[in-house]
């Protein structure tokens, strides 16, 4: 695998500000980031500092204002906004601080909610999500509904509804932040362990140290710029590479 | 993805409620004052429409309507049979007066005196009795209102009597004409029991009844009577139009269309309303489908879906609540022509379905408006559609 094969995540001079004239305000002032296939990678910063808007930019979910991003080859800002969107669909899971969990349906059809978005029948996509929601140990609440279920089965079904259309990038947004120390310490191992693979990138945004050690790689974001990549303590890649892993993604 | 925008919708359980509950009054309200309205005007014609062996009518000129009488000259049904066409012509006579009943009661009656040879202008349909045993003299047979005022609760039966200008007219039968729009007892007698009741008057005649012979155009007939001059001849949907349009054209239709309009914006309100607030209330999770890929026109669907769901839903309840009191209250003799057609159903609901409509597509702009990057911060922000 050539170095440019193996980068999931290519930002070059990204710039975003919103507002205008005396109301603008520069979030991201020429960002240039890399997150590889195969690594499970932190941006770590103080609030504000523009973590959620990269990651907004690098979704495809907001527009930069200059600069250009690349995941796995593919311009999302030549791309018309359709396409965008089905390349989202087909290519990216999201973990929210907040779960984002549908009230109305049970742990196994919120996790198969990407597939019923990309049009495959009920029946089968609530199947799916069941079986992996059963390998993330929640088998037997595959049919309780959020609010019986805790933060932490609550944040596992969120990872299951990121994996379960076999994306090539997972984007969490402070997955760790609603839990305890305990439960967040769980959660980031089930992350490590089944979201972690050779063709696929992690990208976690996160402010909680207590999680750091889970990292690959740690890039340090501050006032709209990466200010430092340092290795994370999971340095060693060919033991996590050759761990059990729990999904194939499609290439 | 539907199925999950059903879900969401069922799961908010009062908003679903509610919803549903405002536009079933909606429709109720609607359908109901409006099959008020179109059994009042459709009264203003029933007595017309209610002679069916004939299909023109002839009256002077300035008559608009059946309960404007202005006696007609003899001479006139002479003229009316002369025309070329006219398979039969016959007189009504119509007077209103003062009946007693043996209980005392008391109260304006109208007496249509029907021609004693043809008796054309008879009930077809009769509850009690036969139409035809008015050829004795001072007999009559009277519409169930009438009974039920002269006789209350008392069941339908003849042989009980009416005074009226002094004359004891027998009651022969039970008719099963239409209400009148007046709510005055409609008795049928034959023309001479009619006529010695109106002692005094000059001419006995207030509307000649005529049939167009097999290959006449009932329309060409009118044309030629008209051109007889001192007359005004119409068919029979030409006069029940033209009785309607006289009601109509006075003020009450306009409450009605007042309280309909009034159900509608209200009803269309809350609903809107409520399902505006429904949809922004999950703003987070529709942005939630956005940023995992669903599309905006899967989103749309998912609205249009909920919004039907609802309107139906309403629809339905509104409408069987409204067919259910309807039902309830024409059991009342006086009320009985109260009716709701079909076309009223359909009109009110579709109503109420476009004016929501407006609410559905504000939602849909709504969520064509999240910004799914929103999902990543606490607070939920919008931009313009």
């Amino acid at each position: 695998m050539t170095p440019l094969d193996s980068t999931a995540v290519h930002c070059t001079g990204i710039r975003k500000h919103f507002g205008e004239d005396d109301a603008r305000v520069e979030v991201l002032r020429g960002v240039d980031y890399t997150v590889r296939r195969g690594e499970l990678s932190f941006l770590v910063g103080p609030s504000g500092c523009g973590k959620t808007t990269l990651i907004s930019v690098i979704a495809g979910l907001l527009e930069t204002s200059s600069g250009e991003v690349s995941l796995f080859g593919n311009h999302l800002a030549r791309m018309p906004h359709s396409d965008r969107v089905l390349f989202r669909r087909s290519h990216l899971g999201f973990v929210f601080q907040q779960y984002n969990l549908l009230q109305a349906l049970t742990a196994a059809e919120n996790a198969a909610i990407p597939l019923l978005a990309a049009g495959v029948r009920r029946r089968e996509a609530v199947d799916r999500a069941a079986a992996l929601l059963d390998r993330l140990g929640l088998g037997s609440r595959t049919a309780a509904y959020p609010r019986q279920l805790s933060g932490g089965q609550q944040q596992r079904v969120a990872l299951a509804r990121a994996l379960v259309h076999e994306p090539r990038l997972i984007i969490c947004d402070e997955p760790t932040a609603a839990l305890d120390h305990a439960t967040g310490e769980a959660v980031m191992e089930l992350l490590a362990s089944a979201a972690v693979h050779p063709d696929r990138a992690v990208l976690v945004v996160t402010h909680d140290s207590r999680v750091f050690h889970f990292a690959d790689v740690i890039a340090h974001m501050d006032d709209g710029q990466i200010t430092r990549v340092e290795p994370g303590r999971r340095t060693d890649t060919a033991t996590h590479l050759g761990s059990s892993r729990l999904t194939n993604p499609s290439a | 993805m539907n199925w999950v925008g059903l879900q969401m919708l069922r799961n908010d359980r009062a908003k679903f409620a509610a919803m549903i509950v405002a536009v079933s009054l909606a429709v109720f309200l609607m359908q109901n004052q409006a099959a008020i309205l179109a059994t009042m005007l459709s009264m203003t014609a029933a007595q017309i429409r209610d002679v069916q062996d004939a299909d023109l009518w002839v009256t002077e000129p300035e008559v608009e309507c059946f309960d404007q009488v202005k006696a007609m000259r003899d001479i006139h049904l002479l003229r009316v049979r002369g025309i070329a066409g006219i398979s039969w012509a016959a007189p009504l006579l119509k007077i209103d007066a003062i009946g007693h009943s043996e209980g005392g009661r008391l109260n304006t009656v109208t007496v249509l005196g029907i021609d004693d040879a043809s008796l054309a202008g008879l009930p077809h349909r009769m509850r009690v009795g036969r139409a035809d045993a008015i050829r004795e003299l001072n007999t009559a047979i009277i519409d169930p209102g009438g009974h039920e005022l002269f006789f209350p609760g008392e069941p339908f039966q003849a042989g009980r009597s009416l005074r009226i200008r002094d004359r004891r007219i027998r009651i022969m039968g039970i008719s099963d004409i239409a209400a009148p729009f007046t709510g005055l007892p409609m008795l049928h007698t034959s023309r001479s029991t009619a006529a010695a009741l109106n002692l005094g008057e000059q001419h006995m005649t207030s509307f000649i009844l005529a049939r167009s012979a097999p290959g006449s155009r009932p329309e060409a007939l009118c044309q030629k009577i008209n051109a007889l001059g001192g007359l005004r001849a119409r068919t029979t949907e030409q006069f029940a139009a033209d009785a309607m349009w006289f009601y109509g054209s006075q003020g009450v239709p306009m409450l009605f269309m007042i309280t309909i309009t009034i159900g509608l914006i209200v009803g269309a309100a809350i609903t809107g309303q409520t399902f505006l607030m429904f949809i922004k209330e999950n703003a987070r999770p529709l942005s939630m489908l956005k940023v995992v890929g669903t599309t905006d026109r899967q989103l749309g669907t998912m609205i249009l879906l909920q919004g039907t769901v609802v309107l139906v839903l309403g629809s339905c309840f509104g409408s069987g609540i409204a067919a259910a009191v309807c039902n309830l209250i024409r059991t009342q003799p006086f009320l009985r022509s109260l009716y709701l057609p079909w076309e009223i159903a359909l009109g009110t609901c579709l109503a109420l379905a476009s004016v929501t409509g407006i609410a559905l597509y504000a939602s849909y702009r709504h969520v064509r408006g999240l910004e799914p990057a929103a999902v990543f911060t606490p607070a939920i922000v919008t931009c313009a559609a």
